[in-house]
């Protein structure tokens, strides 16, 4: 029962947390009016996966081997792309947005990139959505056989659960100074893109598309990347017990770059 | 210089997709039966790669996952899942079904 809420819980966490910010993100750009991007987004997300899962539960041969691999690869990397350039360009907009309210609106109102957001939140859904979808299903079927509602409760009380911490982010998020608010979203935004990015190499080195490489260093007896915060920390930093070289360069380098990208240009932004 | 280096490191890349090609990987059948894998362990030669058949026999999906691997793959009732697993190291790497993780537990022995 335990094992069934983590699951869900897990899965549904990195989901969560994605839509926590970016509801608070336009919250704090004083942009509520759309939010209906982002549950616009969270939503096709979630038709997506089940359309995926289905899929899944209908293909067979070489499809079934290599495409929700595929799949999932492309919409990590994506994901990443979209962090990225939402960082950038709240970084760009942090100078002008930190002045008055209606100054900020307009300027917000202005850039017209809130699509953006509802991509986010739509391969934050997506991206566990199909697997999150049939281990529900499965957990339905359970019901039936053995006649009882409990895993299949556990299992909705995992995302709920989810549910509640994503929205503990927004509502902190949106306690936040404006101010506060860039910078530490900025900065989690980054650290989580860097954690799906280094993800994404591994699912590479995975699938066998990069060479396989060694594990650098193993901090499996301090934390597991099987147990609940263990996944947490995976969700939210991108942590991993035993890291590949390429994960580790991966991240760092990605780091390194999309630091220079989102901070490096404010020094002269604030001069000019 | 720099293009004798692209132009070995291609070879290199070539060499092995056909060397790849080439030989068959030996395949190893698992099925998932009970929400339990069958064999629990399988032994391999390191350095080779090879191929899991894995055929789910339960009624409900299952997830094949193990973290060393960077490995994660759903292999839906009924189905058979071909998942192509690169050269190992010498060792042993676990691996799980996600979804029943209390009792499918297994492990890839490679020697």
């Amino acid at each position: 029962m335990a094992a069934t809420f983590v699951v869900t819980l897990r899965e549904g966490f990195e989901a969560a947390l994605l839509l926590g910010i970016v509801y608070a993100c336009l919250d704090r750009f004083g942009a509520r009016q759309h939010y209906r991007l982002v549950t616009l987004g969270g939503a096709l997300g979630l038709v997506a996966s089940i359309l995926m899962a289905i899929a899944v539960t209908r293909l067979s041969g070489p499809l079934l081997d290599l495409g929700p691999d595929l799949v999932s690869a492309a919409v990590i990397f994506a994901a990443v792309g979209l962090l990225t350039w939402h960082s950038w360009w709240m970084s760009r907009h942090a100078q002008a947005m930190r002045g008055a309210v209606q100054r900020r609106v307009e300027e917000a109102e202005a850039t017209r990139r809130f699509w953006v957001l509802g991509l986010i939140a739509f391969t934050g859904v997506f991206r566990e959505g199909a697997e999150t979808v049939l281990f529900l299903w499965g957990l339905l079927s359970q019901t039936a056989e053995r006649a009882s509602f409990r895993p299949l409760g556990a299992g909705v009380l995992g995302v709920a659960t989810a549910a509640a911490l994503g929205w503990m982010v927004f509502r902190g998020g949106t306690r936040l100074s404006v101010r506060r608010f860039f910078t530490v979203t900025t900065v989690a935004l980054l650290l989580l893109a860097a954690g799906l990015f280094s993800t994404g190499l591994g699912k590479l080195q995975g699938l066998g598309v990069l060479p396989p490489t060694e594990a650098l260093w193993d901090t499996s007896f301090l934390l597991s990347d099987h147990g609940l915060v263990g996944g947490f920390a995976t969700g939210l930093v991108g942590y991993r017990a035993r890291p590949t070289f390429v994960e580790v360069v991966g991240y760092a380098a990605y780091l390194v770059v999309a630091c220079v990208l989102c901070f490096g240009g404010r020094r002269v932004s604030s001069a000019g | 210089m720099r293009a004798w280096v692209l132009a070995s490191a291609l070879l290199a890349v070539g060499a092995t997709a056909v060397g790849t090609l080439a030989a068959d990987p030996p395949e190893i059948p698992v099925a998932i039966e009970k929400n339990r894998f069958d064999p629990d362990e399988m032994r391999v030669k390191a350095g080779i790669p090879f191929v899991l058949v894995i055929t789910n026999k339960d009624g409900g999906p299952e997830e094949f996952e193990s973290k060393e691997l960077r490995i994660e793959k759903i292999i839906p009732a009924g189905k058979t899942v071909r998942l192509r697993m690169p050269p190992l190291k010498a060792g042993t790497y676990p691996f799980v079904g996600e979804y029943h993780a209390t009792t499918a537990k297994g492990r890839i022995v490679a020697e």
